[in-house]
């Protein structure tokens, strides 16, 4: 499915922000945290995995970094039934990703590696054959390599992937800190 | 993956379009609230890449302070109130 029409800014950004909560809140269930003895490190990085595990998953497997993250986190292994939990709720999820979970890691990045070798395929045959252009050589090589880092699978993007994989990670990650902020407030008025 | 790019060109250099690198890069500009409010169409691509690098790194730090924060609330959640029975048993 070609990223562009998705269109990330029209689709309602409350559904997605209700599409999120809802897969963290699963993901934090599956944590036991009702264990007392949880020390605040690792509760922390329990509600971080479960977070990025519910953002990437709200993107049902549509773009290339949400897989990525769930790819990699896969691999981990120690969290696996958090992944399993929130991915598990995924209404239209590609047939292949419901195989065996110790399969899963090396599905998902085979996806992921396709996808954009196949994104790549139908850019190249769209692409206008004129002349290399300014700007796209601009493009600062050093900076499209840190960019490249931050955005989750980036390695495998080539340059208009790149940015659109971006617009929509931070449309995501926006997402992301408003909600956990939002659950920050209320657990302080909570305890007032 | 540079290398199969300028396998396929003559030139050396990607075959990407001016038109779309402008569009995108535009969004992108939508997007980060410091270019955002200068109003200024001269903001060239690098200056662009590095924003963006800054203000997903500021998110992620955010992500991270939120995670420690909620995780130090959480544990403390004992208040008998309304809120604090809704939220534990949301989460808990």
């Amino acid at each position: 499915m070609p990223l562009s029409s998705l269109k990330p800014k029209m689709r309602p950004h409350s559904s997605l922000k209700q599409e999120f909560l809802k897969k963290w809140i699963m993901g934090l269930q599956r944590c036991s945290f009702s264990k007392k003895n949880m020390s605040i490190l690792e509760r922390k990085k329990a509600i971080k995995f479960s977070a990025d595990i519910a953002m990437a998953s709200a993107r049902n497997g549509t773009t290339c970094w949400s897989r990525s993250l769930i790819s990699n986190a896969s691999k981990e292994g120690s969290d696996i039934h958090v992944v399993e939990q929130i991915l598990g709720s995924e209404s239209d999820r590609p047939a292949v990703e419901n195989k065996v979970p110790t399969r899963r890691a090396s599905v998902c990045k085979k996806i992921v590696k396709r996808s954009c070798r196949i994104r790549r395929r139908r850019r190249r045959r769209k692409c206008v054959a004129s002349a290399p252009s300014s700007i796209a050589k601009h493009l600062v090589r050093k900076r499209r390599e840190v960019l490249k880092s931050l955005i989750p699978g980036g390695e495998f993007m080539n340059e208009i992937c790149l940015i659109e994989e971006t617009l929509d990670y931070i449309t995501s990650l926006r997402v992301q800190v408003d909600v956990m902020r939002s659950l920050a407030s209320a657990s302080v008025r909570a305890s007032e | 993956m540079s290398s199969r790019r300028s396998r396929q060109s003559s030139a050396g250099v990607s075959r990407i379009s001016d038109d779309q690198i402008i569009e995108l890069v535009s969004k992108l500009r939508q997007l980060l609230p410091e270019i955002r409010d200068r109003r200024s169409d001269k903001v060239s691509a690098s200056k662009v890449l590095q924003e963006t690098c800054n203000y997903i790194r500021s998110l992620h730090r955010e992500v991270d302070d939120l995670s420690e924060r909620l995780s130090q609330l959480l544990a403390t959640i004992d208040a008998d109130s309304a809120e604090a029975a809704i939220i534990r048993s949301l989460i808990m």
